[in-house]
């Protein structure tokens, strides 16, 4: 475990050697917000969108704040890992003493905490400005756990995209595909509560809903039994995708060829 | 003329250096277009739920979505580097176009394309055709409209880049400005208050990409055509103005480039 921890340490430095890079990325969350609460507020104003969801514009609001931290935060390594099959550099990490999953999911949770920071800086001030404060501390204390497991259920779908390089040499097309999945039936635009009844029962039996809509629920609408409930879906789908990951490496080695280098 | 003939050689390289690849090349623009329908399923679930907002319903959206991609995917196809001008500049990589008698920006944008951007044309066309707002003068107003929204995007771009001339690298803030740009086309201008209204008309000019491009289309006046005519050529001598200016500051190490 040492060693998985020194390269998350690792990963956390050298996010912090480039802060300027990460400003920018990070006003992202700030356009989002701004559009969001522009739709959400005219929507608030002339529909029974209250009664229906059950929370208040202010809470709305956080609610698509922790969404976008989730969204914009959550590692991104699928190209990383393609691009090391592609090159055949997969060849140097897979001799060293350590797991090649395992290495590339400390170095994404490094990356992630670091921007993730960021991210709900900018943008609990930009919410904070045009919706009120923010939901009680348990919501943060809950969100915190949810929100890694979230990190981690992404990374198995982000990780096996990457191994998808073994068999086609264009992965980005298939991030795409899984990123709309995740912002539409994950409730990152629009919260599954406001989903027709059939949709919302198709996206509750999805992972996507206990990446984004899960943690962000759970994160306005603090309660024990809430959270509970979702750390169980949560564990369940990450050991079950986790399982297909290993899998799908296991194929993924062996189709491996090297020629020369 | 000549420059045009010089434009249609490039895109003609460009194009079969991406049929090269013609299974990648195919797979990036049908799920480019599958990526576009996800993304659209947010605003059929919204307006199942809510019908109309402001005066914009989902017939409005699609139309608005219509515009919005083909013109995105017509700037990305044709002036493909314009995802990366920032890049260039910053590693000294406009030696090469500098060297060559053609128009530096005109070459160095069209020197690449990227071919998910035929997806985005080509899902526009289908989101417009099935909108509901389709008639064959919409048609040809709805090509004139993707065409000046190009342009509109492509010098935007261009001047948020050519700040890497004064800035050193611009590439973080040209990645926030894209973002803003594409994500503020792609909401109906009606939810947004008079100073936002003003903002996406000047300093993020997504109006012209998003709305008045579908008024345009879909009630036209002669009033909207001008106003995004007026906006393109205002954008488009602006953008020529920043790029030739910086070009006086450019500097690079002669480092030695291959521009494949």
């Amino acid at each position: 475990m040492k060693k998985y921890w020194s390269i998350f340490k690792t990963q956390l430095l050298n996010n912090l050697a480039y802060p300027g890079e990460m400003f920018w990325r990070s006003l992202a969350i700030v356009i989002f917000m701004w559009i969001f609460s522009s739709l959400w507020r005219v929507t608030y104003a002339v529909t029974d969108v209250e009664t229906s969801i059950g929370l208040p514009l202010n809470s709305i609001m956080w609610y698509f704040m922790l969404a976008e931290v989730i969204e914009l935060g959550k590692p991104r390594l699928a190209n990383a890992i393609s691009a090391a099959v592609k090159d055949g550099s997969i060849a140097y990490l897979l001799n060293k003493p350590f797991n090649f999953l395992l290495y590339h999911f400390s170095a994404g949770i490094g990356d992630s905490l670091v921007r993730a920071l960021m991210l709900a800086g900018f943008g609990t001030l930009t919410v904070w400005a045009i919706a009120g404060p923010p939901p009680p501390w348990t919501g943060w204390l809950m969100a915190l756990p949810v929100v890694l497991l979230a990190w981690s259920i992404h990374f198995c779908f982000n990780a096996m995209i990457g191994l998808l390089a073994f068999v086609t040499e264009e992965v980005a097309p298939f991030e795409w595909i899984y990123q709309k999945f995740v912002q539409v039936m994950g409730g990152l635009f629009i919260p599954l509560d406001l989903f027709p009844a059939w949709l919302r029962t198709f996206a509750n039996a999805l992972p996507f809903a206990y990446i984004v809509y899960g943690p962000a629920r759970l994160f306005v609408q603090p309660d024990p039994a809430r959270f509970a409930a979702l750390l169980g879906i949560q564990a369940g789908w990450l050991a079950v995708l986790a399982l297909i990951l290993y899998f799908v490496y296991q194929r993924s080695v062996q189709r491996l060829a090297i020629n020369g280098g | 003329m000549r420059e045009l003939k010089f434009l249609a050689a490039v895109w003609k390289a460009n194009l079969l250096s991406s049929m090269e690849f013609r299974g990648p090349f195919v797979t990036q623009v049908v799920m480019m277009m599958l990526n576009n329908a996800f993304y659209f399923v947010f605003w059929v679930i919204f307006f199942d739920r809510f019908e109309n907002i402001r005066g914009w319903q989902l017939s409005d959206m699609f139309v608005l979505f219509g515009v919005a991609a083909s013109a995105f995917g017509l700037g990305v196809m044709l002036f493909g580097n314009i995802a990366s001008l920032s890049e260039i500049i910053a590693n000294g990589r406009l030696d090469y176009y500098l060297s060559l008698p053609r128009p530096v920006l005109l070459h160095v944008l069209a020197s690449r394309s990227i071919p998910s951007g035929l997806g985005d044309f080509t899902y526009g066309i289908i989101s417009f055709a099935i909108s509901g707002h389709f008639t064959w003068g919409g048609l040809g107003r709805f090509f004139v409209s993707v065409i000046l929204a190009a342009v509109v995007f492509v010098s935007f771009m261009t001047i948020v880049h050519s700040l890497t001339f004064w800035l050193g690298n611009a590439s973080g803030f040209s990645m926030v400005a894209w973002n803003a740009v594409i994500t503020f086309a792609l909401y109906p201008i009606s939810l947004f208050d008079n100073p936002a209204k003003l903002v996406l008309f000047t300093l993020i000019p997504a109006a012209l990409i998003g709305a008045v491009p579908v008024e345009v289309v879909r009630a036209f006046t002669w009033q909207a055509l001008g106003q995004l005519a007026l906006g393109t050529a205002v954008l488009f001598g602006l953008a020529l103005l920043v790029f030739y200016r910086g070009l006086r500051r450019y500097e690079s190490g002669s480092a030695i480039q291959v521009e494949v």
